[in-house]
């Protein structure tokens, strides 16, 4: 299955939010979609879900115009809320329900849910009644409930321990391997890096940077190299152009891309080397290059 | 319409779970059983004791010579039957003292045949003793005149007491007995439309606020929730008023006996059944319409506590129109020119039409063309608050000003 969203533009009076956005995830693999507070990311989003129109565009799936009635989506909404004062199971059944399940499958699969996130003892309490992390597991669960096709998660490790994120890790990435879009909309880089194959940075409206995020990476020069070793202050003697980062690597810079496989067979002959390779550019990085306020 | 149902359901579900609109709903029942049982278990708190001790206040009569005393007590002792009626010879001075002592609680000094001072302590509002007095002392001196004048006190006596057998025949509405029904329908109709209509305008700021409302606009249709919400808070309300009605009506129909003699307590469960038929359209259009109006401004609040300053103006609306009805309604003209043409305006009909029908007679084109334009207005209302609701739900923020919502709306 393929996700596409199509020269998308939006305005909301005079303010344009969105301008020729396009993007495309493929099912199987998580799309990461970036930027800073305020990008278009949960307009984008709310476009995708049908919740109000484009004024001009198109959102595909395989090529065709989506289908809400076929096309399932669960979706963890950044501003996290459920009703404080209900009974979990009632307001979880209630979700499921509007996304289509009968009230058995609904409860079935909802106990399902509890019991994989380890929340069963709270199935009969209030949802006010919880800490805050497992507030988030129960608003998890109202994006999964109905095994959608296209799993939308807006920051869904903020506030999680360490623990609960690795509960949530799993889960996602099992989502992944049953051949689902999973959309991922985050600031912290590191869980984007880690999951998401390819990644679109909205800017002021615009796309300004989308791809797979491997060659993303690769497109950047390769004309640095991070060294690790004993003898570093004879390395940085050596090479003028170096540097050294907070964990100890020496980082040197190379005149040109050419000279990349010389030096690495010379510093390899003459010094104890752990280890070495070419450096390339962390996605935060890349996500402040990119959404900078003048891109 | 299945997700209509299944919102419908989840907010019926809140109210019947709802620990307060349950207790309230309990709560009235049993005050209305006690109410309706009281005359039936009232003798079984009273004893002996209780009768002797049941002592009425003491009223001291002053005549005006000693010849005449044995008349005005008489006299007065038949007119003030709620006062042990005493003669008295005491100077002023003692008869004040005994009243502010509170030994009496007024006194009547009379200083000639048509002349008197009335005393008491706190001159209550609604203290007709004087008016009695006047009637009662106007009696004497006819009697005492036509005595004078020849005619035997027997006879003087019949002619003063003569009874007059009338009878009236209203050949439309009898305001005397229908006030009492019309006074509560009107009064549970303003209620449960204020109540209810709060509570559905606190509960879609409360989803916005708590952001449910995220999550719930990409679960379902704007429209689905809002009328879903709108309807279940109608038919809870319904619900409400016919247990506490129904309960009325079972617990008046075990102790009727006990209360033939009560014309206030008959008079009320003397509805006619048409009437009921009125009072369930004019609440169902009345409720809804009101509703819309409170879901939608409901919708553009942003936070929990700037709901009563939004909702300001429909409560305004409406207590404007309660008013109306009820000074029309004590005035005893519910058919006066500002009353016919509230009739007529959607959101004053529900009552002022209701209570017309109740109290007056009402052409039928009359009724029919203010139950269309109801109509009318509520689906129209209805459209229009769906819409408001649209854009007002993702309005996060400051409370948008109107004009933010007519444009929104416009382009919805």
């Amino acid at each position: 299955m393929i996700l596409e969203l199509k020269n998308i533009e939006k305005s909301f009076g005079q303010n344009k939010v969105l301008c020729d956005v396009s993007f495309k995830a493929e099912g199987g693999k998580a799309f990461g979609l970036l930027g800073r507070n305020g990008a278009g990311k949960t307009t984008s989003i709310r476009i995708l879900m049908g919740v109000f129109p484009a004024n001009s565009g198109e959102v595909l799936i395989d090529g065709n115009p989506i289908d809400y009635n076929k096309v399932g989506i669960g979706y963890l909404p950044e501003e996290r809320g459920l009703y404080p004062k209900k009974i979990i199971i009632d307001q979880l059944t209630y979700f499921a329900e509007l996304k289509g399940m009968e009230h058995r499958e609904a409860v079935k699969a909802i106990d399902y849910w509890l019991g994989r996130l380890g929340m069963t003892e709270y199935r009969n309490k209030k949802l006010d009644t919880l800490s805050k992390g497992n507030q988030q597991k129960i608003q998890l669960i109202t994006a999964l409930a109905h095994d959608p096709d296209i799993v939308i998660l807006d920051e869904p490790f903020s506030g999680l321990d360490p623990v609960n994120a690795m509960l949530l890790k799993n889960v996602v990435k099992e989502q992944i391997s049953k051949g689902k879009i999973v959309l991922f909309s985050s600031h912290q880089m590191s869980y984007i890096e880690e999951f998401c194959d390819s990644i679109a940075i909205l800017n002021n409206g615009k796309v300004v940077l989308q791809g797979d995020l491997c060659n993303i990476k690769r497109d950047y020069p390769r004309d640095r190299l991070v060294v690790r070793c004993e003898n570093k202050q004879s390395v940085m003697k050596d090479f003028k152009n170096s540097s050294l980062t907070e964990k100890g690597d020496v980082i040197i810079k190379l005149a040109s891309v050419d000279e990349k496989k010389a030096v690495m067979n010379y510093l390899t002959e003459k010094y104890d080397i752990d280890s070495i390779k070419v450096l390339e550019p962390s996605l935060n990085d890349i996500f402040v290059e990119y959404a900078k306020e003048d891109k | 319409m299945k997700q209509f149902r299944k919102i419908l359901n989840f907010e019926l579900k809140y109210y019947f779970k709802n620990k307060i609109f349950v207790g309230i709903t309990i709560f009235l029942v049993l005050l209305i059983a006690v109410v309706m049982f009281f005359p039936r278990i009232s003798p079984l708190f009273k004893n002996d004791a209780d009768n002797s001790s049941e002592q009425l206040p003491v009223m001291l009569v002053k005549a005006y010579d000693r010849d005449n005393a044995d008349i005005v007590y008489e006299t007065f002792a038949a007119a003030f039957t709620d006062y042990d009626v005493q003669i008295t010879d005491s100077d002023t001075k003692d008869i004040k003292k005994a009243i502010t002592e509170g030994d009496a609680d007024s006194a009547f000094i009379m200083t000639a045949p048509s002349e008197y001072t009335y005393y008491v302590n706190n001159l209550s509002m609604y203290d007709m003793n004087t008016e009695t007095a006047n009637s009662v002392l106007q009696k004497i001196y006819q009697m005492n005149a036509m005595v004078e004048g020849g005619m035997s006190p027997d006879k003087a006596t019949e002619v003063m007491s003569i009874q007059i057998n009338s009878r009236v025949e209203s050949l439309g509405k009898d305001q005397a007995q229908n006030f009492f029904y019309t006074y509560i329908m009107i009064f549970a109709l303003y209620m449960v439309i204020l109540l209810y209509g709060q509570m559905v305008a606190t509960n879609v700021a409360t989803e916005k606020s708590s952001r449910a409302m995220e999550l719930l606009i990409t679960s379902a249709k704007p429209t689905s929730m809002m009328f879903g919400k709108v309807i279940a808070s109608c038919l809870a309300g319904f619900i409400q008023i016919v247990t506490v009605f129904g309960s009325a009506l079972i617990f008046y129909n075990l102790n009727k006996t006990y209360w033939k003699d009560s014309m206030i307590i008959k008079s009320i469960f003397n509805i006619p059944p048409t009437l009921l038929l009125y009072m369930l359209i004019f609440f169902v259009l009345g409720f809804l319409i009101y509703a819309f109006m409170f879901g939608a401004v409901g919708s553009t609040a942003s936070k929990l506590e700037d709901i009563n300053t939004s909702v300001m103006p429909i409560t305004m609306l409406f207590v404007i129109a309660f008013i109306v009805v009820m000074t029309s309604m004590s005035s005893g003209n519910v058919d006066n020119t500002l009353m016919k043409i509230c009739s007529y305006i959607p959101f004053t009909s529900p009552m002022s039409m209701f209570t017309r029908i109740a109290m007056s007679t009402v052409a039928w084109y009359e009724i029919a063309l203010s139950i269309v334009i109801l109509i009318g207005s509520t689906v129209g209302i209805g459209i229009l608050a769906a819409k408001i609701y649209r854009a007002g739900v993702l309005m996060y923020g400051t409370t948008p000003k109107i004009t933010n919502i007519i444009k929104a709306v416009w382009k919805a």
